[in-house]
């Protein structure tokens, strides 16, 4: 066994398409312990049983298939869905319910990082206004419970934005230790991947164009690395190059590298966006984990 | 956990409704996640070209049944990716013993995806059979 700077794991959301048709809750997880992971990252209103309040039998199966399992949980993916209410915003007390909820139960589970999707009210997905007052009102139970608030730097947002800044601003004003970044590594695509197959949907009427972003630079990673706790290693496709692993779209080698410099530790938590098919996912991540484990030990 | 079929549109559960009225239709939610029922806005049916609109269509999710405002005003209702919903479709006789070609068109609202991309659209055509 090699030594390894990073900690790796799998987000169960890399088994969309296939999760609840064509695997259970169990095939999914023991696939995340057969390919060699060690962290276990889930979305909490797919895959925790009468979300929020799942019965006691269920979390008792938690537990004991973590311990058989040797999975650690790490971060629990929840939503502030500040578009409820249709014709009203979310009130700060709605919003303040929904993060005290998902904390609560991220910390019911073991998580230690709890990653709420927040609304957003600009094509470039600024956060609804919402996310301040709100995420100051539960800072106090994330510290009781020890969950880390991280909302994710997602495609089609960049490091150098406002959204990004707003971010570091809070962390500086309120001095909290329990609020960071989740960097999905989808930022940082060469190129845009056209995902195929599963169920056929469109946004909206077909009015408005995808944004059009400009390439991140892997380099401004380091300019956040310090806020940075937990890396989604979002990706679509690893070939299979005359039998070596290649990644077209998402530039690993440099990003590990600015994970090095930067004396970065923590865990790269598989999240496999590509194209659906049945057992595609697990061969997948399996050839992701293998690519990053060679880069790593390099 | 019900292991369901790949497309939205379940091969299980389309039937007429017993005592007439009608007939039903399954479907599992086509995204990654359960989502608060509010943030649907509905679904529409059309079966061998005859179209039934969404404010028509009742919802039932598990053991709990839904008109459509009823659906999409509760603040605490769940649907979830392991629980099916059943569209329960007026229609004054029932469909014929035999083959339907049948559309749905399933509308979801996406708070983290820019407004004017919304909403969240899933439309598929499946058929299906009838035996009853």
């Amino acid at each position: 066994m090699t030594t390894h700077r990073f900690d790796y794991g799998v987000s169960l959301y890399s088994y969309t398409g296939e999760f609840g048709t064509t695997l259970t809750l169990d095939d999914c997880i023991d696939d995340v312990a057969d390919l060699g992971a060690t962290g276990l990252e889930i979305l909490g209103e797919t895959h925790v049983q009468e979300y929020p309040e799942p019965p006691t039998a269920w979390v008792d199966a938690w537990f004991a298939r973590l311990d058989r399992l040797g999975l650690t949980p790490t971060c629990f993916g929840a939503w502030v869905d500040t578009r409820r209410f249709g014709d009203r915003p979310m009130t700060v007390e709605e919003a303040t319910n929904q993060l005290a909820t998902d904390i609560r139960l991220a910390a019911r589970l073991g998580f230690r990082f709890m990653r709420p999707k927040l609304g957003v009210v600009t094509s470039d997905l600024e956060p609804d206004p919402v996310w301040v007052p709100a995420t100051e009102r539960v800072l106090d139970l994330a510290a009781e419970k020890d969950v880390v608030i991280c909302p994710e730097i997602h495609w089609p947002s960049v490091i150098k934005s406002k959204v990004v800044d707003d971010y570091l601003d809070f962390i500086g004003r309120t001095g909290t230790q329990h609020f960071g970044l989740l960097m999905d590594t989808g930022v940082f695509q060469n190129r845009r991947h056209a995902r195929h197959g599963g169920p056929r949907s469109r946004l909206g009427e077909g009015r408005a164009a995808p944004p059009d972003v400009p390439q991140v630079p892997v380099a401004d990673l380091a300019d956040v690395l310090d806020h940075v706790v937990y890396i989604q290693a979002k990706f679509y496709e690893i070939e299979d190059r005359d039998g070596v692993l290649r990644d077209d779209y998402i530039p690993w080698a440099d990003i590990l590298d600015v994970l090095r410099r930067g004396g970065w530790h923590g865990y790269l938590s598989s999240e496999y966006e590509g194209d659906y098919g049945v057992g595609r996912a697990a061969d997948q991540i399996r050839r992701q984990h293998a690519l990053l484990r060679i880069l790593d030990a390099n | 956990m019900t292991v369901l079929d790949v497309p939205m549109i379940q091969t299980r559960g389309f039937r007429n409704r017993d005592g007439g009225g009608g007939f039903e239709l399954r479907l599992r939610l086509p995204y990654y996640r359960g989502v608060w029922t509010n943030l649907v806005e509905g679904a529409s049916v059309t079966v061998d070209g005859e179209h039934f609109g969404a404010d028509d269509i009742a919802w039932s999710i598990g053991d709990d049944q839904y008109t459509l405002a009823e659906l999409t005003s509760s603040t605490d209702a769940r649907w979830s990716v392991d629980v099916p919903a059943t569209l329960h479709v007026p229609r004054a006789e029932p469909l014929a013993i035999g083959l339907h070609d049948v559309d749905v068109e399933l509308r979801v609202r996406m708070s983290y995806i820019p407004e004017e991309l919304q909403p969240t659209i899933w439309s598929e055509e499946r058929r299906l059979v009838i035996t009853r």
